[in-house]
């Protein structure tokens, strides 16, 4: 198994490479300080997974996110990061980004998380899912329709819902009667939702850029 | 609303009229006119109806009493007389003047023989209609034809009878004559000249510049109909007034006096519309029927013939002056509705020109005399009401251009009131733009540096106390910076994040959570503040429970009451043990958590005792 671990602090990434081989003891990990390193990682080792800090001296972690989901769809990027607003946090997981942790956890709650993540089951703040919310309840706009339509199905905006009122997975689970991988399921459907329909948005504004561009 | 002056208005008009009337009583009463001069006066004359060279001697004269007017003395005769007056001549006692005969009325021509030697003839000079009729004659009389006593002067007067003029004052007839130095009787022909010659022109010349300037007022701004006849009167009434061109013309005297009638339906059209116009009224037949009555007029005079002149012009004048005291009252009634101030200013003014107009058809049949006065006060209340229609008709405009103005000002004020609002506007939002990005800025720095730092003690620090503090240290950091960026929080939303903490940090303390919150999702917001430190609050609170009270079970509840949001947290764990000083604190971050919530101006209220748990009532107010 192969993990990359880009973090700029010396001792955070020690740490971090410690409790990651705690967690994974057979894993592989390539450390990286700059986004610029990442990058060349990415193009010569394939990973399973990526912990991606978000303010590096020569950049955001989200070109990383990026570059991993263009060239390894398997592997699973997960932001470690200081920052917990959604603000910081969103862009990345728009860019595919599966699931995000909070550097100053308790060791013991990030190597759950961590496990939780490896097997599909990302986490979900509120604030993140009202952003979700917000975001298709934009692209489902009459005005927007020149974007290729991804949409949440019905199980997926109430599962979204209440996460956003506060209601833990497992709570929302036992409300609708679901189990707990099925609940991991949608959020990670949410996950891949909001990564295809941002991708889409992208390549369209791309796309006119490029068409003004040649006009 | 009537003010105070409002109501003086009426009063003060009535004055004004009063002394307009007064002022007017004054003029018709006074003796005006050419003073008397002084010299001898010869009143008494013989009379021969006769064409003859020289005066009849031998036909047997009448003998009357001057002035004479032909129309009583000899109604059926067309002349011409001869008069033959006498006089004796004894000059004062080294006068040097020559001796002066004044005739201040002699209609129309007249020779003038002195003790046989002829002195002045109009012979030869076309007979026009108002020669010598207020002209008079002013002849020096050679001293060496005069003798001391028994001197005759014999005067041949050419004129038309009344039935054949228009107007009495040009049917022939010869005033009294006077004899004196030529000094003393020049005094009173200048005298008269000034009041039957000069004066109207002067008069009629101001009428004339009026009507011009009024005219071009009532065509330029806005075509008032009004001004526009007003003009057309004034100056029609102002070229009859000065007379000249009808003086010294070459026309026959028919048809000079056709044109005089046939003048008169024209003024008085001109009259009746501007009065009916200045009444706003428009009656299409009324205009026509004016229009039909100039043409009927002098066709009337023509089939009538010379000898029905007279009659027949009194009658017309007479249907004129009615019709124009219709419209007169048609105008007083309209100035009575509309504007008050004008319409005491119009009814003394159409008095004085009712008053010249009566008083001259009066004069035309013989009831009264003439005076000069008639001849100026018509213009001069035409020029008057010019004057004052000018007037105001400029300080209209001036108001109108005044409003005019005063709204361009307020358009302008307001426009740049609402430039100034928005570069205001501009301006705060500029501020509130480098504000944000200032936070933004700090914020960064605070997570790059101090978080930085703050993270490496939380993982590599040796004692577990110390990692705690840094972490938080680093959840406070936090909550600071979303303090100094972050934007109202709802609600529901802030529910939402706490309810999601609260239960899973309960939940890995398997401390069973209930969280009761209302069904209904509050619309109401947090400011970033009250959400930071409620957050805070509820974190401390919850961390109590989870270290030190052994609770099993934990009911956090929130309602809002009142304007303000009440949040419960409520423990079934073994209470706050008390402090030696008797509160509920140390240790507990108790009193962190009432300053925190008296900086939200709420309140933190915590009650405990052993066995009871503790119930954390924290009030922030919305």
């Amino acid at each position: 198994m192969n993990i990359l671990l880009l973090e700029d602090l010396p001792e955070i990434r020690t740490w971090l490479k410690s409790l990651v081989l705690q967690v994974f003891p057979q894993a592989e990990v390539s450390e990286a300080a700059r986004v610029h390193d990442a990058l060349a990682l990415v193009s010569a080792i394939p990973f399973q997974l990526a912990m991606i800090d978000l303010g590096l001296p020569d950049g955001s972690g989200v070109k990383v996110v990026e570059a991993l989901r263009d060239h390894q769809p398997e592997a699973r990027s997960v932001i470690v990061t200081i920052h917990d607003d959604d603000e910081h946090l969103f862009p990345a997981l728009q860019a595919g980004a599966f699931g995000y942790i909070l550097k100053e956890q308790a060791r013991e709650l990030i190597s759950e998380q961590l496990q939780r993540i490896s097997q599909g089951e990302p986490p979900l703040s509120p604030s993140i899912a009202r952003r979700v919310i917000a975001y298709f309840a934009a692209q489902n706009k009459p005005q927007a329709n020149e974007i290729p339509h991804v949409q949440l199905t019905e199980r997926e905006s109430e599962v979204l819902l209440r996460v956003a009122k506060g209601f833990t997975l497992p709570e929302i689970g036992v409300q609708l009667n679901l189990s707990r991988h099925t609940i991991a399921d949608y959020v990670k459907q949410i996950y891949r939702k909001l990564n295809v329909s941002s991708r889409a948005e992208a390549a369209l504004e791309a796309q006119r850029l490029g068409l003004f561009r040649r006009a | 609303m009537p003010t105070a002056e409002d109501a003086a208005l009426p009063r003060r008009g009535a004055r004004r009229a009063f002394a307009l009337a007064l002022a007017l009583l004054a003029l018709w009463l006074a003796p005006f006119g050419p003073a008397q001069a002084a010299g001898l006066l010869i009143d008494r004359a013989l009379a021969v109806v006769s064409d003859a060279p020289t005066f009849p001697a031998d036909t047997p004269a009448r003998e009357l009493r001057l002035p004479d007017d032909w129309s009583i003395s000899q109604p059926r005769s067309a002349g011409p007389v001869w008069y033959r007056l006498r006089f004796d001549w004894a000059p004062a006692g080294g006068a040097i003047d020559s001796p002066a005969l004044y005739i201040e009325r002699a209609c129309t021509r007249v020779d003038v023989d002195l003790n046989g030697q002829r002195v002045h003839s109009d012979e030869g000079t076309p007979e026009l209609a108002t020669h010598r009729c207020d002209q008079p004659l002013l002849l020096t009389l050679p001293p060496g034809l005069l003798r001391a006593d028994g001197n005759l002067v014999d005067i041949k007067l050419v004129g038309r009878p009344l039935p054949r003029v228009s107007a009495r004052e040009r049917a022939a007839g010869l005033s009294v004559i006077r004899i004196g130095t030529y000094a003393d009787l020049a005094r009173a022909h200048d005298l008269h000249a000034l009041w039957y010659d000069s004066l109207p022109k002067a008069v009629g010349i101001a009428l004339l510049l009026t009507a011009v300037f009024t005219f071009v007022a009532g065509w330029l701004p806005t075509r008032k109909g009004y001004l526009l006849h007003y003009a057309l009167l004034s100056a029609s009434c102002a070229l009859c007034s000065m007379g000249a061109w009808m003086r010294h013309g070459t026309l026959p005297v028919e048809v000079v006096e056709w044109v005089l009638v046939a003048t008169l339906p024209i003024i008085a059209a001109f009259a009746v519309l501007f009065l009916m116009r200045y009444a706003g009224l428009r009656v299409r037949a009324f205009d026509a029927a004016l229009l039909a009555q100039c043409v009927v007029v002098p066709i009337s005079l023509a089939l009538a013939g010379q000898n029905q002149l007279f009659v027949l012009a009194n009658a017309w004048n007479l249907l004129l002056a009615l019709e124009v005291l219709l419209a007169a009252a048609a105008a007083l009634q309209t100035a009575w509705r509309m504007q008050r101030r004008e319409f005491w200013f119009m009814l003394g003014l159409l008095l004085v020109v009712a008053l010249s107009v009566f008083s001259y058809l009066a004069a035309q049949q013989g009831w009264l005399a003439f005076s000069p006065w008639w001849r100026l006060a018509m213009p001069l209340a035409f020029f008057t009401l010019g004057l004052r229609m000018l007037y105001v008709e400029v300080h209209g405009m001036r108001s109108v251009e005044s409003e005019m103005r005063s709204l361009i000002e307020k358009r302008i004020a307001d426009a740049s009131a609402e430039a100034e609002r928005n570069f205001a506007t501009l301006a705060e939002l500029r501020v509130e733009q480098v504000t944000e990005r200032e936070r933004k800025r700090i914020a960064a720095d605070l997570h790059d540096d101090l978080g930085a730092k703050l993270l490496t003690i939380v993982h590599t620090s040796e004692s577990d106390r110390i990692s705690s503090l840094a972490r938080e240290a680093l959840e406070e950091m936090r909550l600071s910076v979303r303090g100094l960026t972050g934007k109202p929080v709802r609600l529901a939303d802030a529910l939402g994040d706490w309810r999601a903490e609260v239960v899973s940090r309960l939940g890995q303390a398997n401390i069973g959570a209930e969280w009761q919150m209302p069904n209904e999702e509050p619309p109401q917001t947090l400011p970033a503040r009250a959400y930071v430190q409620t957050t805070r609050i509820l974190r401390e609170a919850v961390s109590n429970i989870i270290k030190h009270s052994g609770a099993a079970r934990c009911v956090v509840s929130g309602r809002v009451q009142d304007g303000d949001f009440v949040l419960m947290i409520q423990d079934n764990g073994h209470g706050i043990p008390m402090a030696l000083d008797g509160n509920l604190d140390r240790g507990h971050g108790m009193a962190s958590m009432k300053h925190r919530a008296k900086q939200l101006q709420g309140q933190c209220l915590v009650e405990s005792g052993p066995g009871f748990g503790t119930v954390i009532r924290l009030t922030v107010p919305l």
